[in-house]
């Protein structure tokens, strides 16, 4: 394409070089000045350094108002993508928040690179409308996320955690791989207008029928749906604490945002239909079945877990369900800018809650050494505050008002009740996800009366909640708050960005 | 059957092949090597379907592929990483015996 010079490439991807650069520095500060200082001093000032990285990063993207749209689509940058962006490096700064006062590895520089090599890896994956440059940033996030995962090697589950994350991930891309293959053979293009127009030919090819489900059943493993959602609740469970709160949270946002793109802009005329009782072939049926499976299989499982982090795995795969609705919501024309400004801030505060609630249980096994919810018992004595963000966080994820987990599922579910025009098409999925939460409630609160009700060991001390992680949850516990009592201070700025940028 | 067809055909088989020993096989290394066999199988696909298509002059089938090895390069990478970090702890590669987060 004529008239985009490098500079105007440079100041376009401005904040991703910002983050590699801080990736750089810090590795050159921990393997180079700080190489004989102590573990602890040596997570602080990595972690400040990478903190830094991320705000500016974060000015940057504040302040750049680039608009550009490179050879059809390798690379997109408009408001809506430098919103996603804020978002994702928001969760990137959290996770290092959360990281400052951990011990997990001595390879501190190796690990705060990797999170923000990861989080340029997203940031790609949402600035982008092609398959060769979806596939390569989502194979940049993906390994990255691997290596995190398995830096703890102090326990046996940190590896076996990262080893199976690893095996489904790698054969997910495969599945996304040969799927993406017989899309552009079908199509002949590679980005997704024009894989959109090239399959107008091919509706009822059957080969476009595997093509289809082989992507979604990619991304579906990133997001971690039913049935490919088997590596989430032992990678939550085993990876080290802040490495679990990027993989639910930051690549989780990415990766619905790129589902979203690839099914609307470039499976757009194969939406077949999710209604009830009016089912037909395409991408619609396909997410509504995973949508069920995910919220009852991830709701019901959750009922039966002792683990902490493995119960917010099982509600990880529930979210994510509720999310597909909004994609379906997505499918149908008249509904698309609000379904996909309500599935925006659904994952961004999601995103957020999930963090923090990451964060009370980084603290929580610091200090206890095992993270199994029977021992939560008598926190709200041995800390009010962490027990206070627990409550808050988990508040958001089961849906009461005014947190933002409420208006996020109530915008979800609008979106899916108005989409089908002939009717109340995608009711019976909504009605599903509402009984579903119903149950949600129960194991959520099964957690909070663990810290609040059951009386602890009378003899256990205060539990020292250090400045970093305090800083941290406050802040994602206000925002978690703010955000749900004033929807508008996010939805405001996403309607105009989506309003102005190409329909999507 | 056409060309094309018989190239798809193949990838097809490879990427069975793959898939089955990936479900099938209980050492992690051999499941390492199904994978491969899937992701050259779409490999495969990527170069058939451009050297039929409509503009084999435009490269992209054969630059997607490059980048495809590439990647597929660096995953094997990580693979065996992992596989020996959890060999220290286990002591094996058996995936069977590597099952200790149930639930």
């Amino acid at each position: 394409m004529t008239g985009v010079g490098y500079s105007d490439l440079l100041a376009a991807l401005a904040p991703e070089t910002a983050l590699v650069l801080a990736a750089v520095a810090v590795l050159f500060v921990d393997m180079g000045l700080m190489r004989s200082a102590p573990l602890r001093q040596r997570f602080l000032t990595a972690c400040a350094v990478a903190g830094l990285g991320c705000l500016v990063t974060l000015g940057i993207l504040a302040s750049s108002g680039a608009h550009l749209r490179f050879l059809d689509g390798v690379l997109v940058v408009d408001s809506l993508t430098q919103w996603v962006k804020v978002f994702l490096v928001v969760l990137t700064l959290f996770t290092a928040g959360i990281s400052a006062q951990a011990e997990f590895t001595e390879h501190v520089g190796e690990y705060f690179a990797l999170v923000l090599l990861a989080t340029v890896g997203m940031m790609f994956l949402v600035s982008t409308e092609e398959i060769l440059m979806i596939f390569v940033s989502l194979e940049l996030t993906s390994l990255s996320l691997y290596v995190l995962a398995a830096l703890d090697k102090r326990t046996r589950h940190a590896s076996e955690a990262a080893l199976k994350y690893f095996l489904f991930g790698s054969v997910a891309a495969a599945f996304t791989l040969f799927g993406l293959s017989l899309v552009y053979g079908l199509s002949g293009a590679t980005n997704l207008t024009g894989i959109a127009a090239g399959l107008r030919a091919h509706r009822s090819d059957p080969l476009l029928a595997v093509a289809v489900v082989m992507v979604i059943m990619g991304f579906g493993f990133k997001v971690a749906v039913v049935p490919f959602h088997l590596w989430a609740p032992d990678a939550y469970e085993g990876a080290p604490v802040p490495a679990a709160a990027l993989i639910a949270s930051g690549s989780k946002v990415a990766s619905f945002f790129v589902l979203a793109k690839i099914a609307v802009l470039g499976f757009a005329g194969v939406e077949g239909s999710g209604a009830w009782g009016q089912l037909r072939a395409g991408w619609l049926p396909v997410l509504a079945v995973l949508a069920v499976g995910s919220m009852v299989l991830g709701n019901l499982t959750a009922i039966a877990q002792g683990h902490l982090r493995r119960l917010l795995a099982y509600s990880a795969i529930a979210h994510a369900g509720y999310v597909l609705l909004g994609l379906m919501a997505m499918g149908y024309p008249s509904q698309r800018s609000a379904a996909l400004a309500a599935v925006l801030y659904y994952v961004a505060t999601y995103g957020l809650t999930t963090v923090g609630a990451f964060g009370v249980a980084s603290v929580i096994e610091r200090v206890l050494g095992n993270g199994r919810i029977d021992a939560l018992a008598g926190l709200s004595r041995r800390s009010p505050l962490l027990a206070l963000c627990l409550m808050v966080f988990l508040l958001s994820l089961a849906g009461i008002p005014p947190l933002a987990g409420f208006f996020g599922k109530f915008g979800l579910f609008t979106a899916a009740m108005g989409a089908d025009p002939a009717g109340l098409g995608l009711l019976w999925l909504v009605g599903i996800a509402i009984a579903m939460s119903t149950v949600s409630l129960y194991y959520y609160l099964r957690v909070l009366k663990q810290a609040y009700v059951v009386a602890g060991d009378e003899e256990a001390s205060r539990i020292v909640v250090p400045w970093t992680d305090r800083l941290v949850l406050i802040a994602a516990a206000v925002g978690v708050f703010l955000l749900g009592a004033l929807p508008e201070l996010l939805l405001g700025p996403l309607a105009r960005a989506i309003a102005g940028g190409n329909g999507f | 059957m056409g060309e094309l067809a018989r190239y798809l055909v193949l990838a097809a088989l490879l990427f069975g092949i793959g898939l089955a020993g990936v479900l099938t096989r209980r050492n992690a290394i051999v499941v390492l090597i199904g994978i491969e066999l899937m992701l050259n199988a779409a490999n495969l696909n990527f170069i058939a379907f451009w050297r039929h298509g409509p503009h084999p002059e435009a490269l992209t089938g054969v630059m997607f592929v490059l980048f495809a090895i590439a990647i597929a390069a660096a995953e094997a990478a990580v693979g065996l990483a992992l596989v020996i970090a959890v060999y220290r702890h286990y002591r094996t590669t058996n995936l069977d015996q590597i099952e200790e987060m149930k639930g």
